[in-house]
């Protein structure tokens, strides 16, 4: 499990060392100027240069994305749930669902601006706008895809509906679920960035950004957009533990030994 | 030599040089030279009026231009697009000249496009817009270059320090204006008119040039890239002079120059009553005190400069050469 762990590690590192690798390649043998494109090492000391300025822009940022994660998940499994249970509604809502994602995002950000202001509001929508969707159809996906076996047993058993509902149906949403979150928690941060590029009354990382660009201050362009990346990465990564925590059957095909009365069973 | 001689020699040498002549003409008209004009704005707009005049009735093309007009992807790409030699010629903020030139970008402005500061904070009309109740209100600003390095006038005028406002930037104003999120809006004459004009029907209230406490510098200029120039001098030179052509007829047909712009930019998502009283409200602004067009001088440069340093933009100031050439601007 531990050289498992370490080997993932290891490949990410990797991952990174190579990507920034091509960065510094590009920059250096396309001798391209500092204000096109920095070289990595620029960038990471622009954001170290102003990282008193940063941080509270990026921990507002990260409050944007995880509050509109939240939002959006809540709302995606609840629909889920609710359109699995209601076939009717699920008739109506789904082509409503689809039409929701179709709309560009970038077009309902200077509506939601007008009605809600330029703090939270409209980027807690935003996000939560982004992330219900996966969440909504992956849930409902897993509710639908039930073993109609164990349906069948429960029922034979003698299981009330919420029962059933409870011990078969949930596990089995479960997995689907974590790939809604997970697909939703990597474009969180975007629809965040989205929000304060639309409006920000004050400062924010996109601001930040937008005025480091007028300044053809490529480093600090480049700084904020490897923030940006970090605070979408730490979110999936968050998402990625709390499924490996929430999911033990999907590491073990075997139930844990349990200790009954001083004997193994 | 006998006299039939010389007679003859010399009909062959005035048929050889005509002939040469003609074929130059000729080849001039065939491959005309293309120019990238390169705007400021991801869209066209009244601003274009002399740009889309000089194509649309030919003068470029006497000229021996042929210009493309080419748009950003934002706004702050227009000098990118020139260093990376994806376009020729640009359209810039003077602050934004001196931020390429603080980024040792290779640019250099070669003509000023606007010769006044026109910028200033605008109202809804009917709204109570002075220095001294700019405390506490909202004002919108787009976050580029020029408005960053004018509002701290403002401010300084009004006897206020930044945190006593609320900047929001966003993308557009005019809705926010208008819905009563933002209480003013930060613009340059010949936008904020006409936009709230056209929105209420009745004239903002505004606080614009010296009145806001802003440098008298112009607003926008013509760049190159230096290697651009050095390269291409005769080019830039004839550009410049087309342009100027181009303005002075737009200035004197402004309808139909205004018409030629719709004509080339049907959904451009202006107005014809817009783009007509934006570019009847930038012609004054065109030439300077003498009557004459384009020409830079060093002391806007180092006034804009100062300026920038004062709030922080710039950390140095350069010699006003660093920013400008008259080189190639054409005599009037």
């Amino acid at each position: 499990m531990k050289s498992r762990l370490l080997r993932n590690v290891l490949g990410s590192l990797l991952s990174f060392v190579l990507v920034m690798g091509i960065w510094q390649a590009i920059v250096v043998w396309g001798q391209v100027a500092p204000y096109i494109a920095p070289r990595p090492l620029d960038a990471f000391r622009a954001i170290s240069g102003d990282w008193s300025t940063l941080w509270p822009l990026t921990l507002w940022t990260l409050r944007e994305t995880v509050y509109g994660f939240l939002a959006g998940a809540v709302l995606g499994v609840v629909f889920g749930i609710v359109m699995h249970k209601i076939a009717m509604l699920q008739r109506v809502l789904y082509p409503i669902l689809i039409v929701t994602q179709a709309i560009p995002i970038v077009a309902l950000a200077a509506p939601l601006v007008l009605m809600l202001g330029f703090n939270l509001g409209p980027k807690i929508v935003i996000v939560a706008w982004i992330v219900f969707f996966p969440v909504t159809v992956n849930v409902l996906d897993g509710l639908t895809h039930v073993d109609g076996d164990l349906l069948t047993l429960a029922r034979v058993l003698g299981a009330r509906r919420w029962r059933t509902f409870l011990v078969i149906e949930v596990p089995a949403a479960i997995a689907p679920l974590f790939s809604g979150l997970k697909i939703g928690a990597t474009y969180a941060v975007t629809g965040a960035i989205i929000g304060e590029m639309a409006a920000s009354s004050g400062s924010s990382l996109a601001l930040y950004q937008h005025n480091a660009n007028a300044n053809l201050n490529a480093a600090a362009v480049y700084g904020t957009t490897l923030i940006m990346t970090a605070i979408g990465i730490s979110w999936f990564l968050l998402i990625v533990s709390l499924e490996f925590w929430a999911t033990p059957w999907r590491r073990r095909v075997t139930a844990r030994r349990r200790r009954i009365g001083g004997k193994h069973k | 030599m006998s006299q039939r001689q010389i007679r003859r020699a010399v009909l062959a040498l005035a048929i050889a040089s005509s002939s040469i002549a003609v074929a130059g003409v000729a080849a001039s008209a065939a491959t005309p030279t293309n120019v990238r004009f390169v705007y400021d704005f991801p869209g066209p707009d009244f601003e274009l009026t002399p740009l889309v005049v000089g194509i649309a009735e030919g003068i470029y093309q006497q000229a021996g231009l042929k210009v493309s007009l080419l748009f950003p992807p934002d706004t702050s790409t227009t000098s990118k697009m020139l260093t990376t030699g994806s376009a020729d010629v640009g359209f810039i903020t003077t602050s934004d000249m001196a931020v390429a030139v603080q980024a040792k970008a290779p640019l250099v402005s070669i003509a000023n496009y606007s010769m006044s500061n026109n910028w200033g904070l605008f109202a809804k009309p009917g709204s109570k817009l002075t220095l001294a109740n700019l405390k506490g209100k909202k004002i919108f600003s787009w976050g580029d270059t020029w408005t960053n390095a004018m509002l701290p006038f403002v401010l300084k005028k009004a006897g206020l320090k930044a945190s006593d406002v609320t900047v929001v930037t966003a993308s557009n104003d005019i809705p926010l204006l208008m819905s009563g999120k933002i209480d003013f809006t930060t613009s340059t004459s010949n936008y904020g008119i006409p936009g709230i004009l056209e929105a209420t029907k009745a004239s903002p209230v505004s606080i614009v040039g010296a009145a806001a406490g802003v440098p008298n510098v112009p607003v926008w200029v013509y760049s190159v890239t230096r290697d651009y120039a050095k390269n291409h001098p005769a080019t830039t030179r004839a550009f410049l002079a087309a342009t100027l052509k181009a303005t002075q007829w737009a200035i004197k047909n402004p309808a139909k120059a205004v018409a030629d712009f719709v004509k080339k930019y049907p959904k451009s998502g202006y107005s014809s009553f817009y783009s007509t009283k934006g570019w009847g409200i930038t012609v004054p602004l065109l030439t300077n005190a003498q009557g004459k067009f384009f020409t830079q001088t060093d002391a806007q440069w180092t006034l804009l400069a100062n300026g920038m340093k004062s709030n922080g933009q710039l950390k140095s100031v350069p010699s006003a050469s660093t920013y400008y050439t008259n080189a190639f601007i054409p005599q009037q």
